[in-house]
């Protein structure tokens, strides 16, 4: 198959969600068009943003970090030791790598060392893992980026991730999610800051083909915590619709971001609250409540210690 | 006894290696893995392959999945 574009060199990366094949070369185009367009639609980023990158070890995140970097946004990288037995040090060992091949050095928050690290935490409130890590990790995007003086935090979510949570929201018919689901999350004053998605256009496949071909050395194995991820069986399901009609994903997404659709309409719920973010009386951080989630979490945390401390050991 | 060389398809996420007759496209080798595409780069070395492209016996490929959860 030869690329469709320059109609010379064979083809690497096959899209039948755009009736398109690629060479390595011009697929670099293609994909980095794509994420630009994403950014200049939404408007997501400026040139004068300072953007801090949460990166994981996966592809997404390193790439989104590559691009942004060959863009020319002035970044740096955020990595989370998420304190899990083995997958934690190989994904940072992944982060720290790249990083220094860029001639950049990550800002690294422990989770151990904050006293809070996600098996543990899960085990003490007896809630989901991949629950307490986006609340934890939440938390600590938004601290970094206001402590930092960064004026923009950017995730590596894309448009598999973005499409398996919209179907999610609308099976569970989730009003008050879906009208916060959106690849931009303004900032606001009391120091939330602003959140975006810039690889919201472009798909899982073609996020791999594009680290692989640049020879960005991701985490490939899943993270241990995340096998039961309700997510997974949405993206199974949207990708075996995607098997049988390629394009649906970013038509069923585009569809859902257009200003015009009512879902996009719907006032916030009761937590998000309206107007603007009170100070977190235990850590000044920016919520809705009095406590803000990660403080009631770690205290839920340090009271089951406390608990199985005083039963002693079994 | 003559053993005929095959295809090794390596898929390394799931520690699994199958040993398939060729030539066969790449397509035909992940319908016989029970892998679907749209989930999966394949690679051959420092290549990337296409789905229609056609694999020769003796060659080994690696099927990463692209899937994350959480």
């Amino acid at each position: 198959m030869k690329c469709k574009r320059c109609r010379r060199a064979e083809a690497a990366v096959d899209l039948p969600s755009h009736h398109a094949a690629f060479c390595p070369d011009c697929f670099f185009v293609f994909f980095r068009r794509q994420v630009t367009e994403g950014i200049r639609k939404l408007r997501l980023l400026s040139p004068g943003d300072r953007v801090l990158v949460c990166v994981s070890g996966g592809k997404d995140s390193l790439v989104l970090w590559d691009v942004l970097m060959d863009e020319g946004y002035e970044t740096e990288g955020l990595y989370i030791d998420l304190g899990i037995d083995g997958y934690s040090g190989r994904s940072k060992e992944k982060v720290l790598a790249y990083a220094a091949s860029r001639g950049k050095t990550p800002i690294v928050v422990e989770l151990a060392k904050e006293g809070i690290p996600i098996p543990e935490a899960a085990r003490c409130v007896r809630m989901q893992e991949c629950s307490v890590c986006g609340t934890v990790k939440r938390y600590f995007f938004n601290r970094v980026a206001a402590e930092g003086k960064f004026t923009v935090v950017a995730t590596g979510h894309n448009l598999d991730d973005e499409t398996a949570r919209l179907l999610g929201n609308l099976l569970h018919w989730q009003r008050d999610h879906l009208a916060r689901q959106h690849p931009l999350l303004p900032g606001e004053e009391g120091g939330l800051v602003r959140k975006v998605k810039p690889l919201w256009r472009v798909s899982e496949v073609e996020t791999a083909a594009y680290g692989f071909l640049k020879a960005i050395d991701y985490v490939t194995e899943e993270c241990p915590m995340s096998f039961d991820a309700t997510s997974l069986v949405y993206k199974e399901a949207l990708s075996r619709i995607e098997d049988r009609m390629p394009g649906t994903r970013i038509v069923f997404y585009k569809g859902f971001l257009d200003p015009s659709n009512p879902l996009r309409n719907e006032p916030a719920g009761e937590e998000e609250g309206t107007g603007a973010p009170q100070a977190c009386a235990s850590c000044g951080a920016p919520t809705y409540a009095e406590t803000c989630s990660y403080c009631r979490m770690r205290e839920r945390v340090r009271n089951a210690r406390s608990l199985r401390a005083a039963r002693g050991p079994r | 006894m003559y053993n005929a060389p095959m295809i090794t398809v390596r898929l390394p996420q799931k520690q699994k290696e199958l040993e398939i007759p060729g030539p066969r496209r790449v397509m035909d080798l992940l319908a016989e893995a029970g892998v679907r595409p749209t989930t999966v780069i394949v690679t051959q070395g420092r290549k990337l392959l296409t789905k229609d492209h056609r694999v020769e016996d003796g060659a080994t490929i690696d099927v990463i999945s692209v899937v994350s959860g959480g």
